[in-house]
């Protein structure tokens, strides 16, 4: 043990440096904490400003603006932060939305719920019976995602007509078992197979579907990769693997109608998908979102515990944009309304 | 799916920030017209402004006294969707509605109910499907990942029961992004709807030639080939796998090949072809990759399901679990946890109750196997 004795004017000079050492740590130490450290708060006022305005660039967005509120609510309820949102007024809104039958029931193959007002009819939160209007119908997307938004906000579900939700739903399928997203026609595809499985399964009815047809439908999707794809032939996609494995677990069906071999060969698929993230097909590059389609059917499959953690969690974080909120699909790009929600619940499994 | 990447996602395609509009010619060319009392912004005159719109009444978007998610229109955006909706609610089948969708979709081409009513005023109006396809085909062009613009062309081709110009289009469109989900999509439609198969294999095989990876192309081949000849003549099947190998060669490191590969014999078992062991342990000295370390624990795994004992199962199995383990540790280290995974499922459902390790040595000839532990 030696003694130390300072001279005053070399303490002096040691202190200094110390600072400075310590500035400098500082400094870098921030830097990195925006890039490890996961910046709830950014993200919750990212979700707010999510449900106030959004630019007119975002105009593409407007027949879906209820799919929007419903990955902001998603986002907060992960991140326990619902308490900023103003919930009655949400409902209500949510609420005005509701395609519900009019006075002699005629349309009751278009009932749903509306992406938004932008058909034009004239605002009215679900008392009473509808007006009607040649071209108002829901899509089976916002049904979807309007229930979901409801049960998030904790409403009973009391002026929801269940009949009609389910008897527009009905009116969607196709003799292949896959949906339409609108009574007027449109794509079909597995996307909308899922969205009609969450409707059943929220409404506890599963009256609304075929569910013989739309597995058949998901079978028949099953590439020869063991991949899932949008249909039959189509190459398959993390997108639409999640579509169809989580369709089959809300119905409680999935290693019913999946072998084990042929589970273990859809596991194989999606945990070849990480990359250090995740990418959505063989040989494309990863994208955030990935992260959550593919994670959420590992997890489903029960092999999400085997994926690498830290490379999954160091991409998302690269791509989270510490001055505005939210993440990009890549990283050095802006932030996505849809990728960031997804990320934030795929941050959270991990 | 957005897409995104496409996907996988709603109605509209995953793209975030959402891609930049072409500013459109909303100013009228020529003089402003001095006879309108109304003020005219360099030629540009509102809805609400135009004398031959002055009998409908505009319906604005009403989303009561606490709106969400809210879009800032900018106020020409504004008075042509009020437009929109007036027209819509009193169901008018008029050219000037027929125009104003045109404009509607300039502003917003991902609006499925524009589109819809243009559709219903194509046929009401009975409009030139023709001149439509021009049209259809320029917003594809300007927004390929737009769903309701390929529906649009579908619907069209559907109507004129033509879809002599669908291949040259769809590959004009991969040759820009060869891997365009909705353009794939598009192809195989109008392939299977009106029996254009002839000439598709040779479009594959240009297509893998100029990237080996596009699993798009993949794909693509094994959908002609399933819905012509199938993978049933030997021939057929032969030729397959000599073309797997032969792309495998010239990129190792290559997903696509190898699940194309293990696809087309994995409904008959790999295990049931005599001489593909041999191929592949050739190919692994010079073109190892995960994906074909992968491919030979399928491949053992078969055998010992199979259980047909031209296999020991002892050795089969070890087999097996050495490859799981070089791929934890060495050649597919992310995927590490799911390798042992696997091999402890191997060891579960196949192993012989002791525990085996990879290296202990072979079991004497003599020695008679248990009854594996069934899971």
């Amino acid at each position: 043990m030696s003694n130390v004795f300072f001279h005053p004017k070399d303490l002096h000079k040691l202190e200094t440096k110390l600072q400075e050492k310590q500035a400098k740590e500082e400094e870098e130490s921030e830097r990195l904490k925006k890039q490890i450290y996961f910046l709830k708060d950014r993200h919750v006022r990212f979700f707010q400003r999510c449900l106030q305005v959004l630019p007119e660039r975002y105009s593409s967005y407007e027949t879906s603006r209820l799919t929007i509120v419903f990955f902001a609510l998603s986002g907060l309820d992960v991140l326990d932060a619902l308490e900023v949102v103003d919930k009655p007024s949400l409902i209500e809104w949510i609420y005005s939305l509701q395609v519900v039958p009019t006075e002699d029931q005629s349309n009751l193959g278009r009932c749903g719920f509306r992406g938004s007002s932008h058909i034009g009819v004239p605002y009215s939160t679900s008392k009473g019976p509808g007006s009607p209007h040649p071209y108002d119908s829901g899509h089976v997307a916002m049904t979807y995602t309007g229930l979901a938004c409801l049960i998030i906000l904790g409403d009973d579900l009391s002026r929801v007509n269940k009949e009609a939700c389910l008897a527009g739903l009905k009116a969607l399928q196709l003799e292949d078992g896959s949906f339409y997203s609108v009574p007027e026609g449109s794509e079909n595809d597995m996307r909308f197979v899922y969205c009609a499985a969450c409707i059943c399964y929220m409404l506890d009815d599963w009256s609304g579907m075929d569910c013989m047809k739309a597995i058949d439908y998901i079978r028949k999707s099953m590439s020869y990769d063991n991949g899932i794809g949008q249909g039959a032939g189509l190459e398959s996609h993390g997108g639409s693997t999640f579509c169809a494995i989580a369709t089959l677990c809300l119905m409680g069906k999935l290693e019913d109608k999946f072998s084990e071999r042929e589970l273990n060969r859809i596991r194989r698929w999606c945990i070849l998908r990480q990359q250090n993230g995740f990418h959505g097909r063989p040989n494309k590059p990863v994208d955030t979102c990935y992260s959550f389609w593919v994670g959420a059917t590992l997890e489903l499959l029960d092999v999400f515990q085997y994926t690498h953690f830290e490379k999954n969690r160091n991409y998302i974080l690269s791509t989270q944009d510490s001055l505005v909120g939210g993440f990009a699909k890549w990283p050095d790009s802006h932030p996505g309304k849809i990728t960031a929600p997804v990320c934030v619940c795929s941050h959270e499994y991990i | 799916m957005s897409a995104v990447e496409e996907m996988e996602n709603t109605s509209n395609s995953v793209l975030e920030e959402p891609e930049e509009e072409k500013g459109s010619s909303e100013y009228v060319e020529g003089e402003a017209d001095m006879e309108e009392d109304e003020p005219v912004r360099g030629g540009y005159l509102f809805y609400r402004d135009r004398k031959e719109w002055a009998d409908l009444e505009p319906v604005p978007q009403d989303d009561g006294p606490n709106p969400v998610v809210k879009i800032a229109y900018s106020d020409r955006f504004t008075d042509v969707y009020d437009y929109f909706r007036a027209l819509l609610k009193n169901d008018e089948k008029s050219d000037r509605a027929f125009a104003l969708t045109a404009e509607a979709i300039d502003l917003n081409a991902a609006n499925y109910t524009v589109w819809h009513y243009r559709r219903i005023l194509l046929q009401a109006l009975e409009k030139d499907l023709r001149e439509e396809m021009i049209y259809i085909t320029a917003i594809i062009e300007d927004q390929p990942k737009n769903y309701q613009v390929w529906h649009h062309r579908r619907m069209v081709v559907e109507w004129l029961n033509d879809p002599s110009d669908e291949l040259q289009f769809i590959a004009e469109i991969l040759s820009q992004d060869a891997k365009n989900y909705h353009a794939w999509q598009h192809r195989q439609w109008v392939i299977q709807e009106y029996n254009l198969w002839d000439g598709e294999l040779e479009y594959v095989e240009e297509l893998l030639e100029e990237d080996v990876r596009n699993n798009s192309a993949w794909n693509q081949r094994h959908y002609v080939i399933s819905h012509t000849t199938t993978y049933s003549p030997p021939e057929i099947l032969e030729r397959e796998v000599q073309y797997s190998i032969k792309q495998i060669k010239k990129a190792p490191h290559n997903e696509s090949a190898w699940n194309y590969l293990k696809g087309i014999l994995q409904a008959k078992g790999l295990s049931s072809y005599p001489g593909l062991l041999e191929q592949v342990e050739e190919l692994r000295e010079t073109y190892c990759s995960p994906y074909l370390l992968g491919f030979l624990v399928d491949y053992y795994e078969d055998a010992l399901e199979t259980n047909n004992n031209k296999y020991n199962q002892t050795e089969t199995l070890n087999k097996a679990l050495e490859l799981c383990e070089l791929l934890a540790q060495e050649k597919d280290t992310i995927r590490r946890e799911y390798w042992r995974y696997v091999a402890r499922s191997l060891q579960s459902k196949y192993g012989s109750g002791e525990i085996s390790s990879p290296s202990s040595s072979n079991p004497t000839p003599m020695e008679q196997q248990e009854t594996p532990s069934s899971d």
